[in-house]
């Protein structure tokens, strides 16, 4: 009983000084005229995140799988939502401005799969663009809350 | 470390299922998120299940893992192998069978310890406890990683069906003799019955970039058993078939993109008692996914308490492959 408190209260106090660590790459999103959060600069802000998205969509234009969802979207518009929209998530400069995500993904019956084949390119491209795993990981945190407005609607 | 050679048999089948399988579909969700595989075959860390469903199937698909596992700790070494079925991402079946082999001298020293000591005393030679392990688990709700909400986990209830079969394998002596005809060390040592059925709910919650942009896991697993030592030891003890909570945490860190490392804590109920002590359980693990095809981890264990075993830690390899 007694070792197991004891490495039950060292997990516990580990858990939290490392998300003690984390307190300072939280930002609130909604802080358009704020300074951009840190990872935003940190990552090379916008352009960067086009340059992910457009990379991203080339290959997610060309899944066999997914890529038929976007037959007859100019793979710009979707680009410059995609940025937008993550750049204002991670505490960036930006505004999105495309619909709402609820209703753009409505009445296609997109699968729990179809997200992850998504999501895999998306990550692969933060890769290759050359953004640590942290970045990545601090940006697929704001991005993950938005499975439930892509997925079975 | 000398493995036995049925798990180096067992280990190069695994490793041709792996490589016969680098082409095929391991399934969809994200790498790690099915966790890897406990010793007793459910999807977890390495001593306790998590709430994950094991392998990488989403709500679309099914896939199965395979695994097999060594665990050494002085006089002690456990050998388990076994396969999981993750389906929808919402139920896992497992199949897993452990031997657990015995040293000599421990076994000599229970013998005499329990039969009072005879003059001249028994020399036994080394013996195993063989255990299969049938498990059942079932998402109840939630996700772990892609639910909006922080602080909701992802929450599972399984059981897991243990039969001892060494419970009534009587141990001859080098002569030949069975100084106890029909009872096995687990009888020997007190346990009541041969088979038992550990219930538990597990909640999972992993944390994206989180601890300094690296993501977290926290487990929790509140068990309802009456296994003695995992069941190695059988089940109950006399009259006593009582069921007790033993809770299990878990915490583990991803770190980079294919690297996690993780301490877990697993209490025990001390039923038994006597020389079959229980004491809890803990490890430090890392585990190293090179791919959604396969993963190794390599744990350092604390077992707490085991007959006749001054120290009480060792070494625990464990490889997982997805198919």
């Amino acid at each position: 009983m007694k070792p197991f408190l004891t490495s039950l209260v060292v997990v516990a106090a580990l858990s939290l000084s490392l998300m003690g660590c984390s307190n300072s790459t939280m930002h609130s999103s909604d802080a358009l005229q704020a300074e951009p959060s840190d990872l935003y600069k940190e990552i090379g802000g916008r352009q960067t995140l086009s340059k992910v998205f457009g990379l991203a969509l080339t290959r997610i234009y060309n899944d066999p799988v997914i890529g038929h969802y976007f037959d007859g979207v100019p793979k710009s518009h979707i680009r410059k939502h995609l940025t937008a929209q993550t750049c204002e998530l991670i505490g960036g400069p930006c505004k999105y401005e495309g619909k709402d995500m609820k209703v753009v993904h409505t009445d296609h019956g997109i699968t729990d799969k179809e997200f992850f084949i998504l999501v895999e390119y998306v990550q692969g491209a933060m890769r290759d663009i050359g953004l640590t795993a942290e970045q990545e990981n601090q940006i697929l945190q704001k991005l993950a809350p938005l499975k439930s407005q892509i997925v079975y609607l | 470390m000398k493995a036995p050679s049925n798990l180096k048999l067992i280990f190069s089948a695994s490793l041709f299922a792996m490589s016969s399988t680098a082409l095929a579909d391991t399934g969809s969700k994200l790498l790690a998120t099915g966790g890897i595989t406990s010793f007793e075959g459910s999807a977890g860390g390495g001593i306790t299940p998590w709430a994950l469903i094991a392998g990488y199937a989403s709500q679309e698909e099914i896939n199965a893992t395979a695994n097999v596992q060594y665990l050494s700790v002085g006089e002690y070494q456990l050998s388990t192998f076994g396969a999981a079925v993750g389906a929808y991402d919402k139920f896992e079946f497992s199949l897993q069978k452990q031997s657990l082999d015995v040293s000599s001298g421990v076994v000599t020293n229970v013998f005499n310890a329990v039969t009072g000591g005879p003059t001249p005393s028994i020399i036994a030679p080394s013996t195993k406890i063989e255990q299969t392990i049938i498990g059942a688990k079932y998402k109840v709700f939630g996700d772990a990683v892609f639910d909006s909400n922080p602080y909701m986990p992802q929450i599972s209830v399984g059981l897991q069906y243990k039969t001892n079969d060494s419970f009534d394998n009587s141990l001859s002596i080098y002569n030949g003799a069975v100084p106890v005809p029909d009872t096995g060390v687990p009888m020997l040592l007190g346990a009541k019955d041969k088979s038992g059925t550990d219930l538990y709910v597990s909640a999972s919650k992993v944390w994206l970039g989180i601890a300094d942009g690296k993501n977290l896991l926290f487990n929790a697993t509140a068990r309802y058993s009456n296994a003695n030592t995992f069941g190695l030891l059988g089940f109950g003890k006399g009259e006593d078939d009582d069921y007790e909570l033993e809770w299990a945490a878990s915490l583990a860190l991803f770190s980079g993109t294919n690297t996690i490392i993780g301490v877990e804590a697993r209490q025990q109920a001390n039923r038994l008692g006597g020389l079959a002590k229980t004491d809890t359980v803990t490890d430090f693990f890392i585990t190293y996914l090179p791919s959604k095809e396969w993963s190794i981890t390599a744990a350092y264990v604390d077992l707490g308490n085991l007959p006749f075993q001054e120290d009480t830690s060792g070494i625990y390899l464990s490889v997982t492959a997805n198919l």
